[in-house]
This record gives structure tokens, sequence and C-alpha cells, in this order.
């Protein structure tokens, strides 16, 4: 039982970090990969041939060259994004958790509180208003999406203030700061690189939704960006089918290739759990 | 139905946030709040701007204008947009229901095909088919909806030309609304049922590990007949909570969906709003999700008093 859990970690983490590779790859190194400057003109309107991979769209870009820069939008947005929010859901949780009461009751009341506000639609008014720029963007989806780690970390610390070498710990006489960075703070590690990754994807996501409306950032191409262009300016009703499914395509397996990571990490967390049980039963 | 009053208290606080958000929202963007009231298609001589103001109560107090915002609300007067040329209130109610009878079959449909096969791949050794089945709600669960769309629209609609390609009907026959309708519930219900089904799927895995499973198969029941008779219920507890977080998932799933396919529904209207900068439907539009949103949350507390009795003790 147990070889076949390890085992199906291993292939999860092996395909999810392969596919994540790829993309980290592209976007890194976008400039030696990508044939051409996305913003370079050529004949538009052209379909896939050997000069052009992908074809060229409406103003003459060379779509390949689009999408392979279009990648560091996407991951750019996704790793502030998850970083901020993350590091804001943790402290937010560690607190609440540890210090149960009211400092609980008021950050657990605020997260219930920012979980109804429907993030897509405000992002949206928010974007009407305000001129489209990425770090605002960062920003508004940090503030937003911070909720699922807060939570999932107040339950995991509560967990280990009662376990027993924090106890230990305690008695022992260390401060509360000493007790929360190098007891608890490592052992909710594991825990919070899925919720990280998670929140990557979901800011990727959203990300890609907002510039399919038209509400992404002007001065960068991402893939949103292109599927608006081919949507709007009749790349769809032509049936050019190059110019939207490779960004739509890349975006749902860079995404998938997070949620692999992190379900390889939950499922690590899953043994971590059994063996715990294992020992209670044996006490 | 009797809920904890913190709960209560929690749901009035979010309410009451969220609509103070809206009110300074106009007023703290950058821009002439009166264009931020009305929208940029709002297009007057600087004395009429300067009436409007009047009007407007810009000129008045703070909390002055903030009390007349919540008795505009209470009066279900929430503006008038200067782009569509009616009242937002009326616009916003003739929208909605057609968004209404997208999302709803599609909710209720993907909640249950989510939950089903979810149990079903959780419960079952692996195999071929359950691999299979895992991937392709995986791949689902992480395209944007509208891409899905997309695909979709691409494929049945464009290629095979068996679905129409845009709105709600032509000649408004039933079969003919339902043929216009088959491909965005069938996006939307896919979409919703990937969600369910990676939290059933997950969630049917841990309490295939309790005892109550070992109890019931000592028993003598056996296979499908545990899951449905006894982990189903139990395992279907978070499927609830998800209903309340997705209801704003899906309501700017729709929103996607609606563009595609161009439905007359909420969704489009917000797009058509973003594009004309018609901020008293944006800010219509949000109040009125948020109101569902805070609904959704408020029935799936009820529901989840109802089936689980631990909960319901507690109150």
């Amino acid at each position: 039982m147990k070889r076949y859990v390890l085992n199906r970690r291993k292939y999860l983490w092996w395909f999810g970090g392969a596919l994540f590779l790829f993309f980290i790859i592209l976007a890194v190194f976008s400039s030696s990969i990508a044939p051409y400057h996305p913003r370079e003109r050529f004949e538009p309107f052209v379909s896939p041939s050997q000069k052009h991979l992908w074809g060229t769209n409406d103003i003459g870009n060379d779509i390949f060259s689009e999408f392979v820069y279009g990648s560091r939008v996407s991951l750019l947005v996704g790793l502030f994004t998850g970083a901020l929010s993350t590091s804001l859901g943790v402290v937010i949780g560690l607190i609440a958790g540890f210090h149960s009461g009211f400092f609980d009751e008021v950050l657990m009341g605020l997260t219930d509180v920012v979980l109804m506000i429907p993030r897509i639609p405000l992002i949206i008014v928010l974007s009407a208003f305000l001129r489209p720029n990425m770090w605002l963007l960062i920003l508004v989806m940090s503030i937003l999406w911070w909720t699922s780690t807060a939570r999932v970390i107040r339950s995991r610390t509560m967990q280990i203030r009662a376990m027993s070498f924090v106890e230990s710990a305690r008695c022992l006489g260390f401060s509360n700061r000493h007790i929360v960075f190098s007891e608890v703070l490592p052992n909710i590690f594991m825990v919070v690189i899925p919720e990280f990754l998670l929140t990557v994807a979901s800011a990727m996501i959203s990300e890609t939704s907002l510039s399919f409306l038209g509400l992404g950032d002007p001065s960068l191409k991402s893939w949103g960006t292109m599927i608006h262009f081919a949507f709007q300016r009749g790349g769809f009703l032509n049936g050019m089918w190059w110019w939207y499914i490779p960004p739509g395509l890349g975006i749902t397996f860079f995404v998938m290739s997070i949620v692999f990571l992190s379900f390889s990490f939950e499922e690590g967390e899953f043994e971590l759990k059994e063996e715990v049980k294992d020992v209670s039963f044996n006490n | 139905m009797i809920l904890p009053t913190k709960k209560v208290i929690r749901y009035g606080v979010a309410l009451f946030f969220i609509f103070t958000m809206n009110f300074f929202l106009p007023r703290a963007m950058p821009g002439d709040p009166v264009i931020n009231l009305l929208g940029e298609d709002f297009v007057a001589g600087k004395e009429t701007v300067e009436k409007l103001r009047e009007e407007l109560g810009l000129n008045r107090p703070v909390i002055l204008q903030y009390t007349g915002y919540w008795r505009n609300i209470l009066h279900l007067n929430l503006g008038y947009s200067y782009h569509f040329r009616t009242r937002v209130s009326t616009l916003l109610l003739s929208r909605l229901k057609w968004t209404f009878i997208l999302v709803m079959p599609s909710l209720l449909l993907g909640t249950l095909l989510g939950a089903y096969a979810g149990a079903l791949v959780g419960w079952g050794e692996k195999s071929w088919s359950s691999t299979l089945t895992f991937l392709l709600f995986l791949f689902i669960y992480c395209a944007p909806p509208f891409f899905l769309s997309l695909l979709f629209l691409y494929l049945f609609a464009f290629q095979m030309d068996i679905f129409p390609l845009k709105g709600f009907y032509t000649s408004g026959h039933f079969g003919d609304v339902l043929r216009h309708l088959f491909l965005p519930i069938s996006v939307m219900t896919l979409s919703s049922a990937s969600r369910n089904f990676m939290v059933m799927r997950g969630s049917v895995l841990q309490e295939k590990g309790k005892s109550y499973v070992w109890y019931a198969r000592a028993k003598g029941r056996f296979g499908k007949n545990i899951l449905f008779r006894h982990v189903f219920k139990n395992a279907s507890l978070p499927i609830v909570t998800l209903f309340a977080l997705d209801f704003g998932f899906i309501f700017a799933g729709a929103l996607f969906i609606e563009i595609i396919f161009s439905l007359n529904g909420m969704g489009t209207l917000i797009y058509e709003a973003v594009l004309a900068r018609d901020y008293p439907v944006l800010q219509g539009a949000f109040l009125i999700i948020t109101l569902m949103v805070i609904g959704a949350n408020f029935f799936a507390d009820w529901l989840y008093s109802v089936i689980d009795p631990r909960v319901r003790q507690e109150t």
C-alpha cells in the first residue's frame, strides 16, 4: 500500500515537474526561443508556414513569438500574486490560530467577509475605473486571494499548538515568538506549498480571463490578450484556430502542471497524517 | 431555520462592508466623481455637470451622501444608465433571468455529475477508466471557462455545424431555445462538475479509511453499496460548502460563457458596460452579484444544518 502511494506521488511529481519546467524555460529564455520579437510586423493573416510556425495575426505579429513571450506575463502575475497573498494568509492564519480568542474571532470574521466578495466582478469594476496595470492587478488579487490560505494555516496552527512538543517548549520557558518561528512555522511549511501553488494557478487563470475581456495591461502581450484579439478581430470567425488554440492550451497546461505539483505535495501530506494516526493507535 | 447569531452577524457585516466599498469606489477613483457616477457616455456642458453635481449631492457632506446611498438602494434605485438609456435596476432585472436560465440547470447538473463521478473514482481501485476520467476532469478544471467555450464552439458549432453559433433563440420555440442553450449549458455543467469532482474524489478518499466503512464491510455490505449508503452522505458535506463558494465563481464563469456565445445575460451586459465605461451598470451588477453570493452562502449554511445533525445540535 505504501509503495503504491509513493509511486503515484513520484509519477505526479515527474509529470507536473517536467511540464512546469518546460513553461519556465519558455518564459526565461523567451528571447532566444522566439524567432521574432512579438511586436515585429510582417504580412497580416498568414497561415502557418515554415517562416511563421503558427502564422501571423491581424497586425502581422508572429503568433508563435507572441505565445512564447506570453508565458512571461502568466508566470510573473502568478508568482507575485502567489507570494504576496500566501504571505498575507500565513501571517493572518498564524496569528488567528496561535492566539485563539479575540484575535481569532476578528481575523476569521474578516476572512469570512473577504471570502464573500465576488472577486472577478470586483476586479472588472476596478479595472474599468482605473487604467489596467499588471502591478495593480497583482496587488488587488493578493488582497482578495489570501483567505483560503489563512483558513488552512489557522487550523493547522491550532493542531500543532496542542501537540506535546509545543507544550514542552512552553514549559522550557521559550517565548511565544520563538515557538512560532522555530516550532510552528517549520511544521506548517508542507501545508503552505500546495496553498501557494493553487493560488498561483488561480491568479494565472484570472489574469488570462481579464485580459480576454480586454482589461489586461495594454503594454503587455499575455495569452489572454491574444485570445481577446483573435475573438474580436475575426480570428475566430475565419477559422484561424492557430491564433487562439495555442494560448488557450498554454494556460491550461501551465495551470495543470502547477495543480499536479500541488497534488503531489498534498498526497505527501496524506501520508504524514496517516503516520501520525498510526502512532496514536499504537499508544 | 435557526442559524447561530454569530453567522448572521457575519453575513450582515459582509453585506455592509461590500456595499460601503461600492459607495466609496466611484468617489475614491481618479477622475471627476460626476463622470464616475454617470458613466463616460454622459456628455454635457459645464453648467449641466455642475447642476448634476448638486443633484447627485456630491457637494454635501460624505455622511449625508452615504445615507442617501443606502436610501436609494432600499428603494431599488440604482441610478440611470446613459449608455443603455434606462434605469439600471430594470436593465439588471431583465438580464438576470437569462443568466439564471443558464446558471441554474448547469449548477444542478454539474453538482450531481461531479459528485457522482468523483465518488466513483475516489472509491474504486485504480484503473484505466478512472485515471482517464480523472485526467479529463482535471483538464476541464484547469482550463479557463472562456477557452473551453471557444473550444466547444469551434468544434461543435463551427466545424460540425450541429449547434447555432450565437444567441438564445432564433424562432423562439422551446426546441429552438434548447438547441441554442445546449452548448453553453454543457460547458458550464462540465466546468462546475470538474470542481465538484475534485472535491468529492478527495473527500471520498478521506472517508474511505474511516472505521464506519470497515464496520459496514464487516456487516456484510460491499462495494458500491457501502459507497452510496454510507460514505456518500458524509463525503458530500464539502460539496455543500463548495456550492456556496462556487456561486460567485459560477456567476463570473457565466459572464465569460455568455460573451463567447453572445447570450444576452448579465455577462454581456457587464461586458458592454465595461467597453462603454458605464459605471452605474457595473456597480449595480456588482451589488446584485454580491447579494446573490451572500444569499448562496446563507442557503448553504442552512442546508448544512439540515444534512449534518452535529451542526444542528450546536445551534
